[in-house]
């Protein structure tokens, strides 16, 4: 697969449904997750479930695709700060459907994607928006930390797995 | 119920009224706009501990830069307001809740009568605001055991006439008469109430042949129930058929958090309405001071409410 894409944003909350807070540059912990976040530190609603989630990614077109409402699923266009989706890294150029099971490289640091993300009620309910349907197979990637590291907002990602 | 944002909030000035009533305004330190709200909704401020409490929002819903809230300080209470006034300064940072209003105008109303004990005009405030601004015939009870209440003086100023004070402590010593003092009963009179139990409880009992929908209550402490005896139940997952026993000494609520459900919850008291719950069959217990009486043949609130024996939960 040939593709090269960008870390747009990255996010943290310290907490279960506290405001995500941006950082400039984060440290990845494997087997933990972002230095900082909920699920780094295990107070993330989903931490008691099992499944990857020390990451989460989310592409930035995706957000640009529910600010047009495209496809038309709600009454009028959504649009989401990054953050207020509530996952990690917003890349921009990044096919995150197709990284399940696959390793990448975000400026130093690999990951490898887990599983899909899905959109959840509690996300729509915490925003006080209808994201749930244009959520729907574009929620993003939830992933482990397979090389810890630093990464920076700008950083590049790119493939390792062909 | 809602699953709400937490905030950050910066603590932008601090003033005091009478009667150890502290107000606090609070802005965002990145967004210009705070998270819309209703008259009569409440904030939940988390304690460094992770405890909750609930503070009804008394600005102007229409200016969404800032919120303020009025805590008085209960010096026998659980220790939240005391946390307040003794540990937030101007600068401090208050960890706030997006806020949810269980208690709001009834726009079918024709004549919205407002009856507040103490620190329970705080909700009742934007609420008598919204009713004058939409031109809607109201008035506002004001009952007080000091002889000028916090408030006094921009509640004069918004409501003039309509505003009443009854002050238990000042020389007058003018006590509302819930008898003689509310509004009689017609189909377009609504009436609104916030204060101690001892003014709820007189409301209540004056109100108790009322069509329900007509008299409202804020509650912030939970429902009077000394004599309540909790028994262990069953509580049967509808989804799974799993069947969870809740000892007499643990709520619904905590079983099932610890059986790994994910539920959401706040006061725990019964009066915020965060962990409500669907339910099938089964008798409930209800305890708590939020649902409707039209909501407790289908739906309980997890943190306070029991079962008899054995209840299906919609999970």
């Amino acid at each position: 697969m040939s593709w090269r894409g960008v870390l747009e944003n990255i996010h943290i909350a310290p907490a279960a449904s506290y405001e995500m807070e941006e950082l400039l540059e984060a440290r990845l912990v494997k087997g933990r997750g972002i230095e900082g976040d909920r699920y780094f530190l295990g107070t993330g609603t989903y931490s008691p479930k099992p499944a990857v989630r020390e990451v989460t990614l989310i592409e930035a077109e995706t957000l640009e695709a529910l600010a047009r409402n495209d496809p038309p699923l709600q009454d009028k266009p959504i649009i989401l700060a990054p953050g207020d989706h509530r996952r990690n890294l917003t890349t921009r150029g990044v096919p995150l459907n197709h990284l399940v099971g696959k390793h990448f490289r975000v400026g130093e640091t690999v990951l490898k994607g887990g599983r899909l993300n899905f959109p959840c009620k509690y996300l729509e309910e915490l925003l006080g928006l209808p994201v749930y349907m244009p959520l729907y197979n574009r929620s993003g990637l939830n992933c482990w930390i397979i090389e810890d590291g630093i990464i920076r907002k700008g950083d590049t990602i790119e493939p390792i797995d062909p | 119920m809602t699953a709400r944002i937490i905030m950050k909030l910066l603590i932008e000035d601090i003033q005091d009224e009478p009667g150890a009533v502290r107000v606090l305004t609070l802005k965002h330190p990145k967004r210009p706009v705070l998270p819309a709200w209703q008259p009569g909704a409440h904030v939940d401020l988390r304690l460094p501990d992770g405890r909750i409490r609930q503070y009804s929002l008394i600005s102007d819903p229409e200016d969404l830069t800032r919120y303020r809230i009025a805590v008085k300080c209960e010096e026998n209470g659980r220790g939240g307001s005391k946390w307040v006034h003794e540990s937030l300064d101007i600068g401090s940072e208050a960890h706030i809740s997006a806020p949810r209003c269980n208690f709001s105008l009834d726009g079918s109303g024709a004549y919205h009568f407002f009856i507040a004990g103490g620190i329970g005009i705080t909700p009742l405030m934007a609420m008598a605001r919204q009713a004058l601004a939409s031109g809607a015939s109201f008035d506002l009870a004001y009952c007080t055991s000091l002889e000028v209440p916090p408030f006094a003086a921009e509640l004069h100023a918004w409501f003039g006439g309509r505003l009443r004070i009854f002050s238990a402590g000042g020389a007058a010593k003018r006590r509302f008469d819930v008898r003689a003092g509310l509004p009689k009963q017609e189909p377009g009179v609504r009436i609104y109430c916030c204060g101690p139990e001892r003014l709820t409880g007189a409301v209540r009992e004056a109100t108790r042949d009322w069509p329900e929908g007509q008299v409202h209550f804020e509650v912030f402490k939970p429902a009077l129930d000394e004599n309540f005896k909790p028994e262990p139940f069953d509580i049967k997952i509808a989804s799974t058929g799993q069947i969870l026993r809740v000892p007499a000494e643990k709520s619904a609520l905590s079983v099932l958090k610890d059986a790994g459900f994910l539920l959401p919850s706040s006061c725990e008291l019964g009066v915020c309405g965060s962990c409500l719950c669907g339910y099938r069959e089964g008798v409930a217990i209800h305890r708590d001071s939020v649902l409707p009486v039209h909501a407790r043949q289908d739906r309980i609130m997890l943190c306070v409410s029991r079962a008899r024996v054995q209840i299906t939960l919609d999970l």
